[in-house]
């Protein structure tokens, strides 16, 4: 065996492997995305099989981008949820990996405790969150509106600040289960599992920066918000940058949470759009498949670049 | 100097507060649900009963009945250990020999099966029920199950393992080649002894992100071989009525995974940033 082909032979398993598993469906994806292709159908059974006869070019993908409103929203949606999340794991983590790199009383426990949410199932997450926490009546949400409710009420028998408590009116709790208002739930919920993810990277990057460079900063008379700004947010930029690549991989696919959330309540991204597509119409479902493959190249292809030359060196 | 010790003075005392503060908010939620769990459904929704009731172990001893929860843990259990397993048995060697043995295509490999990952799983779950459903008859069966968990997770194995190896002197795995080590005893008796912690902290990981998965597992079955993911989603509006046992079946899901993950937190950041944040 000459010595170049053994080192291939190893890794053909898993080059061959990861090949079919994305060529073989993309390429069925494709094939159906040019086709009429429905599961049911009384009118046109012939549609209901696979079949180059039902050929309709370019039909499936016109249908997608112009004849339904609800691919442009899931798509501004999408972008919504994950730059939502991105922005605010990125400010909550390093404000709290900033927090607690220090040593204090029960730092390993608070760690413990922090980062806690991130190994939570995103199935119980949602169900955690929408149902014990946010549900309006019998959630944490509801019990907290109506109890200060009460309180209100019971402010009103007084007098001279009754009178002002009376022009008050009664809170009315937020609903997390219609069309926007369920997207930040589902904003909440994931923000509240990453931000520990987060925190964990920028920890430990932040306990690798060269405190010698911030001690001489100091001496040259530095105040904190300036050493932070010139010293700390430079030193930062490869895990935020890292922390940015990997959430935008789990979150563009993002499923679970959604599925929960707002099951037929008009909330949806793209991959959700493409799962209530598959219920009937498989052609307009796969048009809408690759137009998120071509999204998720774009990012992909950025990312990769960003992220791609800091790991090899 | 005097202000600069009376501020640190000052904030000696206010972040170590700050920070569990903050640490306990973000494990609240984890709290309530193990809290709500040892209340009666009828407790778990009435106001007076929020911080004061009769603890009850009720919702865990019933969980079989309700939820058949045993079934769908079994199914967990049996599809992220063998799926890290085979991901690991395909992910060694590939990883041995990408580290040892790098050739001028290796960084575009190790990319392109990074940016499989990147493929939204939306994109390619009909033409996979098809497949599994009408040719190879194998939805819903736990062998499917092993094998998508096992391809979803084998890009960031075989990342997570060429990081570990990477530190791993070039010398060492030489010195065994000149000794006439074969391929196989090579990754036997030196690397895999070397790199031990390094494995594990990735199977730790894989059988985590296993656990957890919740699309394919929802999607590619139906009773057969469901998983808790699976079950919990199929429970997502009890309207109030279940809030108790949905709780107990719940902290019974998640528990295993969080007390694993408090064990290899510190592998986490190593294995999720692919060593690029040290």
């Amino acid at each position: 065996m000459s010595k170049r082909s053994l080192p291939r032979l190893l890794q053909t398993p898993a080059v061959v492997l990861l090949l079919l598993w994305m060529l073989v469906p993309l390429s069925m994806t494709l094939y159906f995305s040019f086709i009429r292709y429905v599961l049911n159908s009384t009118r046109r059974p012939e549609w209901m099989t696979p079949s180059l006869s039902n050929w309709r070019g370019l039909g499936n993908y016109e249908y997608v981008l112009f004849k339904t409103k609800d691919f442009w929203f899931a798509i501004q949606n999408s972008l919504l949820i994950v730059g939502s999340i991105l922005v605010l794991t990125v400010i909550l983590g390093l404000a709290i990996a900033v927090l607690i790199n220090r040593s204090f009383p029960g730092r390993g426990i608070v760690r413990v405790l922090l980062i806690s949410p991130f190994f939570v199932m995103p199935a119980v997450n949602a169900v955690l969150w929408i149902n014990m926490i946010l549900d309006p009546v019998l959630g944490l949400n509801g019990l907290a509106v109506a109890g200060l409710n009460h309180i209100i009420d019971g402010l009103r028998a007084f007098p001279v600040i009754g009178n002002f408590f009376s022009m008050w009116p009664e809170i009315e709790p937020i609903s997390f289960r219609a069309t926007q208002t369920s997207a930040y739930a589902v904003i909440m919920m994931v923000v509240w599992q990453w931000t520990p993810f987060a925190v964990l990277i920028f920890m430990t990057s932040l306990q690798s920066e060269d405190e010698s460079q911030k001690e001489a900063a100091t001496l040259d008379g530095a105040n904190a918000w300036s050493k932070f700004r010139n010293l700390t947010v430079p030193h930062l930029a490869r895990p935020i940058a890292i922390v940015v690549m990997i959430q935008s991989i789990f979150h563009l696919s993002l499923y679970a949470e959604i599925e929960i959330v707002s099951r037929g309540n008009g909330n949806k991204n793209l991959p959700y759009l493409i799962g209530e597509f598959t219920s009937n119409n498989i052609g307009a479902a796969s048009a809408t498949g690759i137009f998120a493959v071509i999204l998720a190249n774009i990012v992909a292809i950025f990312l990769l670049r960003m992220v791609g030359k800091s790991l090899m060196d | 100097m005097a202000t600069v010790t009376q501020h640190s003075r000052f904030g000696n005392a206010l972040w170590p507060v700050l920070a569990w503060v903050v640490a306990l908010i973000f494990f609240f939620p984890i709290f309530w649900m193990v809290f709500t769990s040892f209340k009666t459904d009828a407790d778990a929704v009435k106001p007076e009963n929020l911080f004061l009731f009769t603890p009850t172990l009720e919702n865990y001893v019933n969980m079989t009945k309700d939820y058949d929860y045993w079934r769908f843990a079994t199914n967990s259990v049996i599809t992220s250990t063998f799926a890290t397993l085979f991901a690991l048995v395909v992910g060694v060697p590939a990883a041995y020999a990408m580290a040892f043995d790098p050739s001028r295509h290796t960084k575009d490999v190790l990319l392109w099966m990074l940016s499989t990952k990147m493929l939204p799983a939306a994109a390619v779950l009909y033409p996979m029920t098809f497949l599994t459903k009408n040719f190879l008859d194998m939805y819903d069966t736990r062998f499917l199950v092993i094998l998508v968990l096992c391809l979803i997770n084998l890009p960031i194995v075989i990342w997570m393992l060429f990081t570990y190896f990477k530190e791993i002197p070039k010398e060492i795995i030489e010195a065994g080649k000149m000794d006439g080590v074969s391929t196989w005893g090579e990754i036997k008796d030196i690397l895999i002894p070397l790199a031990w912690g390094g494995i594990a902290s990735t199977a730790l990981l894989t059988f985590i992100f296993c656990w957890n998965e919740a699309y394919w597992t929802v999607r590619l079955t139906t009773i057969d071989a469901a998983t808790l993911s699976k079950l919990i989603e199929g429970n997502r509006a009890p309207e109030g009525l279940f809030f108790g046992r949905l709780s107990a079946v719940s902290t019974a899901a998640v528990a295993p995974i969080i007390i694993l993950g408090w064990f290899c937190q510190k592998q986490l950041v190593q294995g999720l940033t692919f060593g690029a944040v040290k």
